[in-house]
């Protein structure tokens, strides 16, 4: 059982996808509740996932076919304490997220269920996958259903929307695509085999000319997804077409395979390029973080607004990771599934007066904390969320991705400058959110439509709870989830700086010995050169 | 008899031909010519199938090897062929009936013509590759035309005949130079000639670029393209499917059997001078020029005969990297032109199968809203651009990822070649998705008639046996990309 449990996790959605294809289209009701039925065994099934053994840094769950032996394509798949959270945070939300949708969907049941079971499958799939090819598929694969159901039950922009959204990511996957070939090419020259396996990939040391490019071609594709500033114009667009459980779906999970794939393939995979490189996309990073709440807080349209707010969140976890130390790093990863919490949630709740007002414009509203008490309780705590007050899931992350800019060396020799510039971010935050909540709850209920708002029902009640219960839990209790990630984030940097400091010395193209890439193999290499090996990387966050 | 054993595919299917008119002739009830076509197309490609497996060394007489070719290459390319054409049997099926074009001869002439293309796949001799490009293309004009009453399709005809012509005679006129050159008409002889250093090697080269010429007609390279986009418009869609597929498939195999038999010296074939720099410029621009002018159309008929354009870009892509990467090169075009052929079968089986009586689809707007109308016609129709725009888990992905994989693993400038062709295919997308958001997005304008697909159990059994392709040759290719390998080695060998 243990053996296939992620093999089960992706494909008991496609599983699902084909019962559900098979009920008939008139029992709206059945397709509703299976579809979300299954997705919450999927999230039952998936809770197993925390029996692994998470103080190593190996991968868990590891399982491994052969596919395509002649071209070094196998199937392989692991989870570890970085992945663990994501896959946790996917199969949470889906269902959510459904369930939400459930409440503004009503044409197309079926083809919205198939849809969304095939896009959780696909995304499960990409944060698993441990081949490269594999990744390539389901990380492409992800793209259909989501155009699908931006392009089919989205605003009257919806067509524009998706297709900006297709084509952006295929730009940037398509050339990660090309750079990919060339790494599996340099493999092949050097073993006379071909191989797609990461770790196996990881061994081979690419001169700094080439490796700057490939890196590029990775971090291109990363950098669209994530969206980083300057490729984060399909997101607004994406965000304020796509229906409610849509835009939950592509915040809190998609986005976050952008930032996953930088920590994932392009760094371990490109040491010495995203070491040189690391700077300067943290100065995007930063850069993305005022940008994007200064464009939030212009914002008539509140989607719009928790759209661009995306765009600066994503920035910190951009930078935290660029800091290139355990606090930094692992506050990056907890805010990867901080955002996802908190603007699942936002996504979820401007829905629900979207639903009653059929408008998302700022200016339409006010005082709505007279006749929606329970609605505007729900909001200000996910805007709190959002914000970072201390307390919530959002003070974690920033707080350690701050500490570990703060403290960074890989962002000398000034990295206090990078966490003045975001810190202004988190004040820009406090502004724009806050600026929302008084435009819709507070000051005097002056617009005749808004006085007759039922509060919020039950059923949304029902989606946001979980959320909310989890803005508490990592704000008060963060140890057992970075617990569970410290081994694994430890390992990556540790063989980053590893691989690093042997590149840094010779960079001809050959490989490095060991086997299943562990960090005692590359310690052994490490040893070989005769190289210090580095020591305390950082401090702690 | 044994010794005619390697040409079984072809007798079986100039045998069948010669029956089907008899049956055409003497049969009242226009007995189901389809059908009969269609077996004869899976017992020829069956004939092949069997002669790859049992891997019977047969003694040929040297009046054949002298001019066909028997080795693993050619019955790969039997069995592309082949399947192309038993795709377009079944489509035809349906359509001529549809549209009451219903007459024996077509099914006649598309045996002819695969008989043709599969001739000029295995030529080993410049005479053999003319006839064959003749029987082949006589087939095709006369299937372009193949709806008298309409206009368009006479144009297609007279389009396609005139520089189809044109193109033959370069094609002869290069032959000419290069026999002038090697005083041979064998291409293995001809390569002989050449390294040795017996041939006039100014001559030989002429000779080489008039027939690159010839043939990138025949595959639609840019510039050379001009007669494909009204042509494939305006044949009957099923004719278009042949002419896409297996006519296409025919010239690339003689392309590269002609460029790596003949001119696969280290003079000729090398990355600054001789056909390696030509194809690829020929690649660049048709895969540029073919996904750009895609994207305008208005028609989804002339849109696919736009990407069948850009599909001969990503494919000379691949022949052009096979100076240096060889045998995975070719083994990439091989696999390609398999995974394009289920493909377009697919894309053209759909549309063909939202258009009754009357009312053939073949705008955008005719498949407005058809997605929500008919969902079941539709999912064919997503599956098959999918294909054609190399997205995962579909044939086509596969197919592209291998022939870029070719190309980067040739390096030098052959990496930015990959590059440009993973662009462009992104140019691709916008146009292929065009028709995902004209069925599911996009509903008809008021009181315009609304496309309602046609009853046919042919158009169904190919549509469901080209999806079944196209989605095994992209999640399990092993087999098939096994058959390729194997085809490629006995080439480059």
């Amino acid at each position: 059982m243990n053996a296939h449990l992620l093999t089960l996790l992706i494909t008991l959605p496609i599983l699902a996808a084909f019962i559900v294809a098979f009920i008939p289209r008139q029992a709206t009701g059945t397709l509703r509740t299976t579809a979300v039925v299954f997705m919450l065994v999927e999230l039952f099934v998936s809770y197993s996932l925390l029996d692994g053994d998470y103080t190593t840094a190996s991968y868990q769950f590891l399982e491994q076919h052969e596919w395509i032996p002649v071209l070094g394509i196998s199937y392989k798949v692991g989870i570890d304490g970085i992945s663990l959270w994501l896959v946790l945070l996917t199969t949470l939300l889906t269902p959510i997220a459904l369930y939400a949708s459930w409440l503004s969907v009503d044409t197309k049941i079926k083809e919205f269920a198939v849809a969304f079971l095939m896009l959780e499958a696909a995304m499960i799939g990409a944060f698993v996958a441990l081949d490269l090819f594999l990744f390539y598929i389901f990380w492409e694969l992800m793209l259909v259903p989501m155009y699908l159901i931006v392009g089919i039950w989205g605003g009257p922009e919806r067509v524009y929307a998706a297709v900006k959204f297709f084509l952006f990511t295929l730009v940037g996957s398509l050339l990660m695509l090309i750079a990919l070939l060339y790494v599996v090419g340099l493999y092949e020259d050097l073993t006379g085999v071909y191989s797609f396996d990461l770790e196996e990939l990881s061994r081979v040391v690419i001169p700094y000319g080439t490796q700057i490019w490939l890196f590029g071609a990775f971090a291109l594709a990363f950098a669209i997804k994530v969206p980083m500033f300057p490729f984060h114009t399909w997101l607004p667009d994406a965000h304020t077409q796509a229906p409610t459980g849509g835009s939950v779906i592509l915040a809190a999970v998609m986005l976050k395979l952008g930032t996953y794939g930088f920590i994932r393939f392009a760094m371990p995979l490109f040491p010495l390029a995203a070491h040189y490189l690391g700077p300067t996309i943290a100065v995007i990073a930063v850069i993305g973080i005022i940008y994007g709440a200064y464009c939030a807080w212009v914002q008539k349209d509140v989607k719009k607004l928790v759209a661009y707010s995306s765009v600066s969140h994503l920035g910190f976890v951009m930078l935290g990771i660029f800091s290139m130390n355990i606090g930094g790093v692992e506050g990056a990863i907890l805010q990867m599934v901080n955002h996802g919490i908190s603007t699942g949630a936002l996504f979820i709740l401007v829905g629900v007066i979207y639903e009653r007002r059929h408008t998302r414009d700022l200016d339409e509203f006010g005082g709505l904390a007279k006749v929606m008490p329970v609605y505007a309780t729900l909001f200000v705590i996910v805007t709190m969320s959002s914000v970072g007050l201390p307390g919530t899931n959002g003070f974690i992350g920033e707080f350690m991705i701050l500490a570990g800019t703060f403290a960074s060396e890989a962002l000398q020799p000034w990295p206090q400058i990078f966490v003045f510039f975001a810190a202004t971010g988190v004040i820009l935050a406090a502004i724009y959110m806050l600026h929302a909540v008084l435009k819709l709850f507070w000051g005097p209920l002056s617009n005749p439509k808004n006085e007759n708002l039922e509060d919020i029902g039950t059923r949304e009640i029902i989606a946001v709870a979980p959320l909310i219960v989890l803005v508490f839990w990592i704000g008060f209790f963060p140890g057992p989830f970075l617990e569970k990630m410290t081994p694994s984030v430890s390992n990556f940097i540790t063989s980053f700086q590893q691989k690093l400091m042997i590149e840094n010395q010779d960079d001809t193209a050959r490989l490095l010995p060991g086997s299943g890439g562990s960090p005692s193999a590359v310690a052994a290499a490490t040893a070989r050169v005769v190289v210090p090996v580095a020591g305390d990387q950082g401090g702690e966050g | 008899m044994s010794a005619l054993m390697p040409a079984l595919p072809l007798l079986i299917l100039v045998v069948g031909a010669l029956a089907m008119m008899l049956v055409d002739a003497f049969v009242e009830e226009k007995a189901e010519l389809a059908l009969m076509s269609f077996w004869i197309f899976v017992v020829a490609g069956g004939a092949s199938v069997g002669l790859w497996v049992t891997e019977q060394v047969i003694e040929v007489p040297e009046v054949m090897s002298l001019y066909l070719a028997t080795d693993r290459m050619s019955l790969f390319f039997d069995i592309v062929i082949c399947g192309g054409g038993a795709f377009s049997a079944l489509l035809a099926g349906g359509y001529l009936k549809e549209h009451a074009l219903e007459r024996g001869e077509f099914y006649v002439l598309l045996v002819f013509t695969a008989f043709g293309a599969i001739i000029l796949a295995r030529s080993v001799d410049l005479l053999s590759l003319f006839i064959g490009l003749e029987t082949m293309s006589l087939g095709a004009y006369a299937m372009a035309g193949f709806r008298r009453t309409s206009a368009r399709s006479t144009e297609a005809a007279l389009k396609y005949f005139l520089l189809g012509s044109f193109a033959a005679a370069l094609l002869l006129f290069g032959s000419a130079l290069i026999y002038g050159a090697t005083g041979s008409t064998n291409l293995a002889a001809i390569g002989t000639a050449i390294s040795s250093g017996e041939a006039q090697l100014h001559l030989a080269i002429m000779g080489m670029m008039l027939m690159i010429v010839g043939l990138a007609f025949k595959v639609s390279a840019v510039p050379f393209h001009m007669w494909t986009p009204d042509t494939y418009e305006g044949a009957i869609t099923p004719a278009t499917t042949f002419m896409s597929v297996g006519v296409k498939a025919a010239g690339f195999a003689i392309l590269v059997r002609v460029l790596l038999v003949s001119f696969g010296d280290d003079l000729s074939a090398n990355a600054e001078t001789g056909w390696p720099p030509v194809i690829a410029g020929l690649a660049a621009i048709t895969m540029i020029y073919g996904n750009f002018a895609a994207v305008g159309q208005s028609s989804v008929k002339r849109m696919l005969a736009y990407s069948s354009i850009a599909h001969a870009g990503y494919i000379l892509v691949g022949v052009a990297a096979a100076f240096r990467a060889g045998e995975e090169a070719v083994s990439a075009v091989l696999y390609y032109l398999m995974a394009y052929t289920v493909s377009n079968a697919l894309a053209f089986g759909s549309l063909i199968y939202m258009g009754s009586r009357g009312k053939e689809a073949v705008s955008f707007e005719d498949l407005a809203g058809v997605g929500r109308r008919h969902p079941a016609a539709a999912i064919p129709f997503v599956l098959g651009v999918l294909s054609l725009l190399g997205f995962p888990p579909t044939a086509g992905f596969f197919g592209k990822y291998y022939i870029f994989n070719a190309a980067v693993q040739a390096g030098g400038g052959f990496v930015w070649l990959a590059v440009l062709g993973v662009l462009t295919s992104a140019v691709g997308a916008y146009y292929y998705l065009r028709v995902i958001v004209y069925l599911y997005m996009k509903q008809p304008q008021a009181g315009a008639p609304v496309a309602v697909p046609m009853k046919s159990g042919y158009v169904v059994v190919a549509l469901i046996l080209s999806s079944y392709f196209v989605l095994r040759m992209g999640m399990a290719p092993g087999t098939y990309l096994d058959m390729a390998i194997a085809a490629a080695a006995e080439l480059v060998a």
